[in-house]
């Protein structure tokens, strides 16, 4: 064995000090990037080619639901869906290195903050995605499998709530308890009100009409709103952390 | 420290990827595979008639169905070792390959209920059928990210000695475009990209399985190097 390989791992450190400048926090930066990225895509996947959001009503009739899953664009949305969603789990692999650098904080709440979101995905997202994808793909079901369908997949979607709100009370806990201020202690409040909008969602299980339905101005438009204000500010913050991040940090400690 | 564990994981592979073509041959919906343009009739016709092989080859699958985790944990083990900035791409990697295998789990599922009850309305089979097909074929996704995130950190590995060689990079960037196809199963019923056509399931799942069939040497000579480092790091700890 060569004696350079012997260097690089009696000192990992050492050998980072070769690495291009600009390029020591590209492994961040393109996770941090993905966030935007795969939101932008979420957006068109979902808004507009999916109409899954907004949401239609939950009572709405049978041959309206019938029209609603054959559109084509809906089947090419979770397709893409698909495609994408693996992007996600990027986004958990920065914050989890953001917060490890907490002080005061092990990293359980990271891991779990990682576990929580990688069990989200599937029943939040790609569940529902494949289940409208179902009711596209074949025209020929009786329509009463289109209507539990309809209802699967917007449930599903708007409804799964324990893992979101796993991800956000370790999310908060650990920005209260760090003692180095890595992210702003009002994002752990933001985070808190973001928890409560998971508690307010989970009417739509019960009621199909007003505000607490699943298209709702407090379980769906509420949501959404504090939603889409959280991923925004976390993203402000989180860019923050990674570019505060003192350069001795950086190796394979993270 | 010792790579007992690690070997351990490796070897998982072969034991499981027996397995696992052994459960892909007894089905018998995968050669050929099923056509999607089968009528309900007809699939709940074929779940009839093969009641004992679709049985036992998805409670075989179900058994063995994400026992490539311990192998892709390796992977994160040796991430965790490359001479990079942070431990992002490790840990986005744990995370895309823990979502990715609850799909088949839920394949799996789908299947072993198409044929739990023949009698059973077969629009309500043609749904599991459907629902199989689609969680085996479509969640490319996950795979695509663990082997971006894996050829990223290749490129990124600063080490003298690189834990993996830079072509191993290339050939996971190159194996997920060739699965991405596989997501528009959803959308087409004929064609190369329905989900028994050439792209989507003979082009995805042969190149799934080349894929681990060459990361398990390369994994394999990884995991040699580090307990050769590891002996001559302790070696030299005692000289010292």
């Amino acid at each position: 064995m060569s004696g350079s390989a012997l260097t690089a791992v009696a000192a990992p450190s050492a050998s980072v000090e070769t690495l291009r400048l600009p390029s020591r926090k590209l492994d961040q930066w393109i996770c941090y990037w993905s966030i935007p990225f795969f939101y932008t895509l979420f957006g068109l996947i979902f808004a507009a080619l999916g109409r899954i959001m907004p949401p239609p009503s939950p009572t709405a009739s049978v041959p309206d639901i019938l029209e609603y899953m054959q559109r084509p664009g809906l089947r090419v949305g979770m397709a893409l869906l698909a495609l994408s969603l693996g992007l996600a789990s990027l986004s958990s692999g920065v914050i989890v290195v953001q917060m490890k650098r907490m002080e005061g904080v092990s990293p359980a709440l990271a891991y779990a903050y990682l576990t929580a979101l990688a069990v989200a995905g599937v029943p939040g997202c790609l569940f529902p995605g494949f289940v409208f994808a179902l009711g596209g793909f074949r025209p020929e079901y009786a329509p009463e499998i289109h209507v539990m369908l309809y209802d699967l997949g917007f449930l599903s979607f708007v409804g799964s709530l324990g893992c979101f709100v796993v991800q956000y009370v370790v999310f908060a806990v650990a920005i209260f308890l760090d003692r180095r201020t890595i992210f702003p202690k009002w994002l752990g409040y933001l985070t808190i009100w973001a928890l409560v909008t998971e508690l307010v969602a989970a009417p739509i299980w019960v009621t199909r009409t007003g505000p607490f339905a699943w298209n709702g101005l407090l379980s769906f438009w509420q949501g959404t709103a504090i939603f889409v204000g959280w991923e925004f500010c976390l993203c402000v913050c989180l860019h923050r952390a990674i570019k505060n991040q003192p350069l001795e940090e950086l190796g394979c400690e993270g | 420290m010792n790579t007992r564990d690690q070997n351990i994981c490796l070897w998982l592979v072969p034991c499981f990827g027996v397995l696992f073509a052994i459960g892909f041959t007894i089905f018998p919906g995968f050669v050929p595979p099923l056509s999607p343009t089968l009528t309900a009739e007809q699939v709940a016709d074929f779940y009839r008639q093969n009641v004992a092989q679709v049985r036992s080859s998805m409670i075989l699958l179900n058994l063995i169905g994400i026992g490539f985790i311990p192998f892709f944990m390796v992977i994160v083990v040796q991430m965790m070792r490359m001479a990079i900035p942070s431990r992002a791409f490790a840990y986005s990697y744990l995370s895309a390959a823990a979502s990715g295998g609850t799909l088949f789990a839920l394949a799996d599922l789908a299947w072993l209920n198409a044929v739990a009850r023949p009698e059973r309305d077969p629009q309500l089979t043609l749904l599991l059928n459907d629902l199989a097909w689609f969680s085996l074929i479509a969640p490319v996704g996950f795979i695509i990210a663990q082997n971006l995130c894996l050829a990223l950190s290749i490129y990124m590995d600063a080490r003298a000695k690189p834990i993996f060689a830079r072509w191993v990079g290339h050939f996971n960037l190159v194996t997920a475009l060739l699965m991405a196809p596989g997501a528009f199963a959803i959308v087409y019923k004929t064609g190369p990209l329905a989900w028994d056509g050439a792209l989507s399931f003979w082009l995805r799942l042969g190149t799934y399985a080349l894929y681990v069939a060459v990361m398990f040497f390369v994994v394999r000579s990884a995991v040699r190097e580090q307990a050769l480092e590891d002996e001559h790091a302790v070696a030299m700890g005692v000289a010292a």
